[in-house]
């Protein structure tokens, strides 16, 4: 696996198993995780053909700052219901309300379990929006005498998504700035980072000259002056990695995928930071293993010696 | 093979050999005691002058020999960072096994990576040029991984510790994955060029 | 914290994987602990060295290199990432390039390799959880070596920072899971667990939470086994489908537990309401009709009479049962016999426990009646009986793990990463009992 799923796995298998044509209504209840502290709850609390989805996430007040009702009422519409306690958000689907063909029902299902992705794409979609509209002001103007708000370009939006990490989120006239904050709880895993990032870096000049410009500092970078909550510091244990989204990224075709890509920046980051750890484990054992072959043969063999005693009887002995 | 690593090593195999001297000796301080006279310290008139043996400044070998146990140290070139974690790592995992390894020592000596400890009986059981081609072995795994390595990445690589070739193999690693990651976003221009 | 991440509960077996969060009521994830690399199939190189990463294997990787299979992605050490777990596995097995390998043997993980990627498989595609978020409670059979411990703990707080962890008997939960049975009144760690799955059969006693290693009887029957004996039915009366899948089909479906062969074989020819008609149908829409007759109850009848199934082992589970509990400290028997747990998909027939509990008690009475007479008068108070049935069986040792793990003291239980790193990975062998006396 290289690439990390934008939808949840679980939801998505059991909605599909349910949603399909006369399958046996059965009850659910599970509390399911993902990512970054998201929890959702699907249950069928009424009857077995009516299942509630809801979904907790940690930075949902952040989230409805920048339009996340707006966003999940334009995709779910209908199936939004009154949001169930403890949780943030919550849709109601009737199975037996689900017509269409097996792909419909799939592809029903697959909305469902992208829940979490729609929820964080508003901040995201609100900074295409409001580049969008940068982009034509600033058309009107020489790069000189535009006004100091067109050159500025938005607010930054803060997402703390996790409880030491966030994702700022900040649109000019020319492009849309996504800045992580990552932290390392370990060593060796900040220092495994540092290599990948400086790839991340690397890869625009030397094999994709399309991909979005990636910066990677220990402090701050300048968009984020001024924004509360951003301690400077920390030292080398908090980084900040910078994309930079060109126009050429953010044409409202590639809208949904590029954010969707994005924001499975941080959970593809410290996968594969596990996963080279697990193949330097696996390297590890091999050498290992070899080693321990080498110091065997130091070992000389146990072979039995016969010997005679004095009346002309052998009998063996074990080598030492 | 580099210029200097040949006579390194034969250095240590030589120096390693002279040392695996080893007779059995009880302990002279505590009754029906038996113990490695290089780990106790106690009867200093048994423990016979350490070497080291250095390559450069941040490769060498330490042996310390006494009348009845070798101590060898071996200190791990770490050029940065990560080298120095990989290294960690990997003699960790290493001690970790210690119990199948009979003669690695379960912490290394103050300085040094990596430390083993060779007793008489040791050298009873096993065969002695056996054990030195152990060590040198475990010195020498670095370059058949360089080897390897040239071809890996297809060019020709700085001859240095075993973690290096580790490293590279990570700088391939995180290239991929980073290329991997941008190449669906930066695929928008392909999409739709008029756009941009 | 207001808001803590539930656990994550894998119960890795030898066929099987089962993987969830603390507090549901079943496992999120079941499937077969397979995974299918590139390369090689099993076995074609020796021992734990089978399909590793060929950069990590020398010889192959300067043959490999030079030869075709030097496409892109192996060139740039990538194809460690390069497989499937699960039913994914078994799919990607059939088709070219892709050997599959199963890494647990007899309930012990055998391929750490492979284990480790399964488990970043597990977290990463399918439960989807940043481990350093998330406390783990894993299982292990009983009699797991302590060096496997280790190495469990090493590749969790090494490679992936788990926030905390848990390794417990499978047994002990398979107990554990027992309380929410009506029955079960004290929820006591002591009791005798059958845990029946495919490949094999045990009976492990557990006294206060701690198995009793030395009497764990092990026997040769299990699922597989009465799926073939199945299958052997069907084919002697020349059923138009024999297949194995429809074998276990007809052997989850229609199959229990009588109280007497002979009485029940009467039964059958009175009333031929009893034979039963199982419909298999094909991919292509075909309809074939099998029927079913004595195996209904024959099938699962060879864990009480193993002779009309196997020449070589020819003890009744209730015997074996028995003998487990006789070797066990005089001391806790009374509480083994007490409470017999049922654990695992081969034991969720009807009335399995029921029968099972009947023919302990014989064999108990017949012990003390035979003592009473030797003994010339004395009474003996009696002994009881109890096999435990309850709704959650099948997965009884992960619901046992969810069980224990969502409770509020659980984490108290668990080491941690710091913990990990200030002691070493032996820290690991030693645990706090979980749920037992002093713990809640």
């Amino acid at each position: 696996m290289l690439l990390l799923d934008y939808q949840n796995v679980l939801i998505e298998s059991v909605l599909k198993e349910r949603f399909a044509q006369d399958a046996p209504p059965a009850s659910i209840d599970q509390t399911v995780s993902d990512f970054d502290g998201v929890t959702f709850h699907i249950s069928t609390p009424e009857t077995k053909t009516k299942i509630l989805l809801s979904i907790q996430i940690r930075c949902f007040r952040d989230l409805v700052q920048h339009g996340a009702e707006q966003v999940l009422q334009r995709e779910y519409g209908d199936y939004v219901t009154s949001t169930e306690p403890g949780y943030d958000f919550s849709v109601l689907i009737d199975v037996e309300g689900i017509t269409g063909e097996k792909e419909e029902r799939d592809a029903l299902a697959l909305k469902f379990a992208l829940l979490k992705r729609n929820a964080m794409a508003a901040p995201f979609e609100a900074a295409y929006q409001e580049y969008y509209q940068l982009k034509e002001e600033a058309s009107k103007f020489t790069s000189e005498e535009a006004p100091k708000g067109v050159l500025e370009g938005g607010q930054v939006k803060a997402i703390h998504y996790r409880e030491e990490e966030a994702i700022y989120v900040k649109a000019s006239h020319d492009r849309v700035t996504v800045i992580f904050s990552t932290i390392f709880r370990e060593e060796t895993d900040r220092v495994f980072g540092k290599v990948f990032i400086q790839e991340f870096v690397d890869a625009r000049r030397r094999a994709i000259q399309n991909a979005p410009q990636v910066l990677f500092r220990n402090d701050p970078p300048l968009e984020l002056q001024g924004v509360p909550g951003i301690k400077t510091t920390d030292g080398e244990k908090v980084g900040y990695v910078t994309f930079v989204l060109f126009p050429r990224h953010l044409t409202p075709q590639r809208m949904e995928d590029v954010i969707s890509h994005i924001q499975t920046f941080r959970d593809y980051f410290h996968y594969h930071i596990k996963a080279s750890k697990a193949y330097i484990h696996s390297r590890m054992r091999k050498r290992t293993a070899d080693f321990l072959q080498v110091l065997r043969r130091a070992r000389p063999e146990n072979e039995e010696k016969e010997r005679k005693t004095a009346s002309g009887r052998t009998f063996k002995v074990q080598g030492s | 093979m580099s210029q200097s690593l040949r006579p390194y090593l034969q250095a240590v195999r030589s120096s390693l050999t002279a040392a695996l001297t080893l007779s059995n000796f009880a302990s002279q301080t505590a009754e029906r005691h038996n113990v490695p006279e290089i780990e106790a310290q106690t009867s200093p008139e048994v423990v016979l002058t350490p070497l080291t043996i250095s390559r450069n400044e941040n490769e060498r070998v330490l042996i310390e020999p006494s009348i009845n146990s070798v101590r060898i140290s071996i200190k791990i070139k770490q050029a940065d960072e990560i080298e120095h974690i990989l290294v960690h790592k990997f003699t960790r995992f290493l001690t970790q096994r210690a119990e199948s390894f009979f003669i690695l020592r379960r912490k290394p000596i103050k300085g040094y990576d990596i430390s083993f400890l060779i007793t008489n009986f040791h050298t009873e059981e096993m065969l002695k040029h056996k054990l030195v081609d152990f060590i040198i072995q475990f010195m020498e795994e670095v370059d058949k991984e360089i080897s390897e390595m040239k071809l890996f990445v297809g060019g020709t690589v700085p001859l240095l510790a075993r973690a290096e070739v580790n490293r590279l193999q990570l700088n391939a690693r995180a290239r991929f994955v980073a290329e991997s990651f941008l190449t669906p976003v930066s695929r928008a221009v392909a999409a739709c060029p008029a756009m941009s | 914290m207001a808001n803590q991440t539930p656990a994550v509960v894998m119960d890795n077996g030898t066929g099987f994987s089962k993987l969830g969060f603390a507090g549901n009521d079943s496992p999120s994830f079941v499937f077969p602990t397979a995974i299918a690399t590139k390369g090689g199939a099993a076995g074609s190189h020796a021992g734990s060295g089978s399909g590793r990463p060929s950069v990590a294997n020398k010889p192959s990787f300067l043959t490999g290199g030079a030869g075709p299979g030097g496409h892109l992605s192996a060139k740039r050490g990538t194809e460690d990432l390069d497989f499937f777990i699960g039913d994914e596995a078994l799919a990607a097995s059939g088709g070219p390039g892709y050997g599959l390998h199963y890494p647990i043997r007899h309930g012990q993980i055998e391929d750490w390799d492979h284990m480790e990627r399964f488990w970043s498989n597990s977290i990463f595609k399918y439960l989807r959880v940043e481990p350093e978020d998330h406390y783990f409670l894993l299982t292990e059979p009983p009699l797991n070596p302590p060096e496997n411990r280790e190495n469990t703990a090493e590749i969790f707080f090494e490679s992936f920072n788990c926030a905390g962890m848990y390794i417990a008997v499978q047994a002990v939960l398979a107990l554990a899971a027992s309380w929410t049975s009506a029955k079960v009144t004290d929820r006591s760690l002591t009791g005798t667990v059958i845990d029946s799955g495919d490949g094999v059969t045990h009976v492990i006693p557990v006294a206060e939470g701690y198995v009793i290693g030395s009497s764990i009887k092990s026997i040769p029957i299990a699922g597989r086994d009465i799926t073939y004996f199945v299958q052997s039915l069907l084919r002697d009366r020349g059923e138009p489908d024999s297949s194995l899948k429809t074998a276990s089909e007809i052997k989850e479906e229609h199959c229990y537990v009588c109280p007497d062969i002979v009485k029940e074989f009467a039964k059958y020819d009175r009333d031929r309401s009893r034979f039963a008609k199982h419909v298999v149908r094909h991919p292509n829409g075909r309809e074939v009709s099998v029927d079913v007759g004595y195996e209904r109850f024959l099938a699962p009848e060879i864990f009480f009479n193993p002779e009309i199934y196997s020449s070589d082992f020819l003890t009744p589970l209730p015997n074996v049962v028995d003998n487990v509990i006789q070797q066990s400290p005089i001391d806790v028997r009374r509480g083994l016999y007490k409470n017999i747990v049922l654990s695992g998909g081969s034991t969720l027939y009807k009335d399995f426990g029921r029968r099972l509990q009947r023919d302990i008690k014989h064999l108990v009475d017949t012990r003390i009646k035979a003592s009473e007479v030797r003994s010339g008068g004395a009474r003996s108070g009696g002994l009881d009986v109890q096999v435990i049935t309850h709704k959650r069986q099948r997965h009884g040792p992960w619901f046992g793990g969810s069980l224990l793990g969502q409770t509020p003291e659980f984490r108290s239980y668990c080491h941690t990463k710091q913990e990990y790193q200030e002691y070493g990975p032996s820290i690991v062998r030693r645990f706090a009992l979980l749920g037992g006396p002093g713990g809640s």
